[in-house]
């Protein structure tokens, strides 16, 4: 209960920043940006990777924010979920418009660093007393991690039969499966 | 499109855990843009999602990126009261777009209510962390049963209006707050203002705001009701409640 007096209370100042945003008040936004800047970073460098391109994401995505503040509606949604899908979607369309396995391959002789997570890593990070977690704790051990594997680095199916190498349509089909077990489970 | 309601949601899980490319993307995005079953489906799995969002290593970022992002603001920010039509819509603008449309993110009744109430609790924690301390808030709903602005009653007897979202303001009209407090006296104005911005509210000449206490907001002519009392339309309204 705790954690989710924590969430609740960060959520309205949250919400009130963004209400401040859409009013064209750049402090507000600075506020957001202490607060949910470094996590932002941390999404997306799973993807991306590279500090230089996760902050150039971050930089577009409160730019996006500032914008949209006024379109955000806490009745639909928890503010965290609406900030951290625009940085994911932009870090996504960053990776798929600039061939990713270029990226992928080339890292290390560019003198980037790997600190790539291992997926258990997010399960560890999450709190006991969350559904999600529980649910994820259903699911065999390989799938949890092909699905973790999946959302913290924005992988496509392709990309995961590649990088498991599985056959494609099989990928698809655990994947799915472990989404229904997950809304069975969250239901 | 005949897809049943779990075709949709299989694919807005998908779509949401971001693993589709192709046509398969383009059709969510497609359903994304216009199904409101879809639009509510895809919605829920990102919240549900966005809790392993949340896992990932925070990474303070320098000041130069907050200098870099401040720098491209717009220099004179103005209320978003006119959004202007997207005069050229690229194909990477489209999901900025979704994501920016009304119809997005349906809600549902209940959970308007929910968020009522986990809002007020959450504004009023987090208002006293930043060292003020609202005694009374009042989530005001418009008649969408959706929270449209939040009234915070200090302890010191200041009030400020917080709005939650944008509220059209026609030519001409003004939005005024009111109070009502005393039914024989009828609804007291605490203030005026031209669109929805966040603002200190006059209850200091007024008797000590007490709980159940009516807010609510109604759109006037310009320069506030020539009667004092409510004349036009009454936007959003709320009775306010002791903050935890």
């Amino acid at each position: 209960m705790e954690q989710q007096d924590k969430d609740n209370s960060q959520d309205g100042l949250l919400a009130g920043s963004l209400a401040r945003c859409a009013q064209g008040e750049q402090q507000a936004l600075r506020l957001i940006y202490d607060s949910e800047a470094p996590t932002m970073v941390g999404i997306a460098m799973r993807v991306l990777r590279r500090r230089d391109m996760a902050e150039e994401c971050v930089h577009d995505a409160f730019l996006q924010i500032f914008q949209k503040a006024g379109s955000f509606d806490v009745s639909r949604g928890s503010p965290r979920a609406w900030m951290y899908t625009i940085v994911r979607n932009r870090a996504l369309n960053i990776v798929r418009g600039e061939a990713r396995t270029d990226l992928v391959d080339d890292f290390e002789p560019m003198g980037l660093t790997d600190d790539s997570e291992n997926p258990e890593d997010a399960m560890l990070r999450m709190s006991d007393t969350r559904a999600l977690k529980r649910c994820l704790e259903t699911l065999a051990p390989v799938r949890r991690k092909i699905l973790l594997l999946a959302y913290t680095d924005g992988l496509t199916h392709g990309e995961i039969a590649g990088k498991i190498g599985m056959p494609l349509g099989t990928v698809k089909s655990w994947i799915r499966r472990s989404l229904l077990s997950l809304r069975e489970c969250l239901a | 499109m005949s897809l049943t309601r779990d075709d949709k949601d299989m694919l807005a899980a998908e779509h949401a855990m971001g693993l589709i490319t192709g046509e398969e993307a383009d059709q969510a995005e497609q359903l994304l843009a216009s199904d409101e079953e879809y639009i509510e489906l895809y919605a829920r799995w990102r919240e549900r999602l966005s809790e392993i969002d949340g896992t990932a290593t925070r990474q303070p970022p320098g000041e130069a990126l907050w200098n870099r992002i401040a720098s491209a603001l717009p220099v004179a920010a103005k209320p978003q009261s006119a959004r202007t039509p997207a005069a050229s819509r690229s194909q990477t603008l489209r999901l900025k777009d979704l994501w920016d449309s009304l119809g997005f993110w349906r809600p549902a009744g209940l959970v308007a209510a929910l968020a009522a109430l986990v809002l007020a609790t959450g504004l009023g924690l987090s208002v006293r962390e930043i060292g003020r301390q609202p005694v009374l808030v009042a989530v005001l709903m418009t008649e969408n049963n959706q929270p449209g602005a939040i009234v915070n009653v200090m302890a010191d007897g200041r009030a400020e209006l917080v709005p939650l979202s944008d509220i059209p303001v026609p030519d001409g009209r003004t939005l005024q707050i009111w109070t009502l407090w005393d039914r024989v006296r009828g609804p007291v104005s605490v203030g005026l203002a031209q669109s929805a911005r966040r603002l200190d509210l006059e209850l200091k000449a007024l008797p000590r705001t007490t709980a159940t206490q009516l807010f609510e907001i109604t759109l006037e002519p310009v320069g506030g009701s020539p009667t004092g009392r409510p004349t036009g339309p009454v936007l959003m309204k709320g009775n306010a409640t002791t903050a935890l």
